[in-house]
């Protein structure tokens, strides 16, 4: 999944990508929890489960921004729930490709959840298996669940 | 000679990105319409003449799969040249694709080229089809 994510967000979104290997907790990552965009998106096939991806708002600006080639002051909450969720049905996709093209996986349609409550929704060994996405000066994060 | 584009998917930061991008690719293009799944592009097809469509597969209401078998079932629509753009690559989704008539497949993510790419061959062939129809007809051939 991390090379999906380099990707997706070096190709669409213009976006140096590194990972932490810090060890913290979702909340810690996150310093300002109250302004996070979240999606999740359902998958089948030889393994189903999801996927889930959370940015903060001030990521989102400039996300929406290099997608969208506007200005950060231009963009609505809604595009900016719209940039969360393509961007995780683009790295769902596109990891699943870079796994192995002969399995079929579908993906199910994005949908946008809270950014706080999903990460409450994130517990146990899934949190420990979140992967901290450092994207120009943000921190995003992701992972996949897996039923 | 400018052509019209209809771009389906239901993400319309998606749109606006394959807009942005033939924009910059030089195609000349005349109208830019937009639908958020199947089922709306059916309805600007009834109103407006597309000479080519970019479609997703993975979309509420009517999928891209089934909307180019709705396309096929129309003797004027079935001529539309379909491109998916999507994020499924699997092998056998792909060939599935092009089995139901999809003239080209995109992957998300993609480069600029990709697209303009795409479009130009596909267009190109298009125009030589349209020549040779017209050349024959011209010619006697009916």
């Amino acid at each position: 999944m991390r090379a999906a994510i380099s990707d997706v967000l070096e190709t669409m979104f213009f976006m140096t990508v590194q990972f932490s290997e810090n060890r913290c907790t979702l909340k810690e990552w996150f310093s300002d929890r109250k302004s996070l965009f979240g999606a999740t998106i359902s998958f089948k096939g030889p393994l189903s489960g999801s996927l889930w991806l959370v940015a903060p708002v001030s990521a989102l600006n400039e996300i929406t921004a290099n997608f969208l080639g506007r200005g950060k002051d231009e963009i609505s909450n809604e595009e900016k729930r719209d940039t969360v969720k393509e961007a995780l049905n683009m790295i769902g996709g596109h990891g699943f490709s870079l796994f192995g093209r002969k399995d079929t996986f579908t993906l199910g349609i994005p949908s946008s959840i809270e950014g706080l409550t999903l990460i409450e929704n994130i517990q146990g060994d899934s949190s420990k298996n979140a992967i901290l996405i450092v994207a120009g000066h943000n921190r995003l994060a992701g992972g996949v669940v897996v039923d | 000679m400018a052509v019209n584009v209809l771009i389906v998917d239901d993400s319309f930061s998606m749109r606006s990105i394959i807009k942005k991008t033939i924009k910059v690719s030089g195609l000349e293009v005349g109208k830019f319409l937009e639908a958020a799944d199947g089922k709306e592009a059916l309805q600007v097809l009834v109103n407006e003449w597309v000479d080519i469509l970019l479609t997703d597969i993975n979309m509420p209401n009517m999928n891209g799969m089934e909307l180019i078998g709705e396309m096929k079932k129309d003797e004027v629509l079935k001529s539309i040249p379909v491109v998916m753009v999507t994020t499924e690559g699997s092998e056998r989704r792909v060939q599935e694709a092009m089995e139901m008539g999809a003239r080209g497949y995109i992957m998300k993510p993609f480069l600029p080229e990709e697209i303009k790419g795409t479009l130009c061959s596909i267009l190109g062939e298009a125009e030589y089809e349209k020549k040779e129809l017209d050349e024959g007809y011209e010619g006697g051939d009916f």
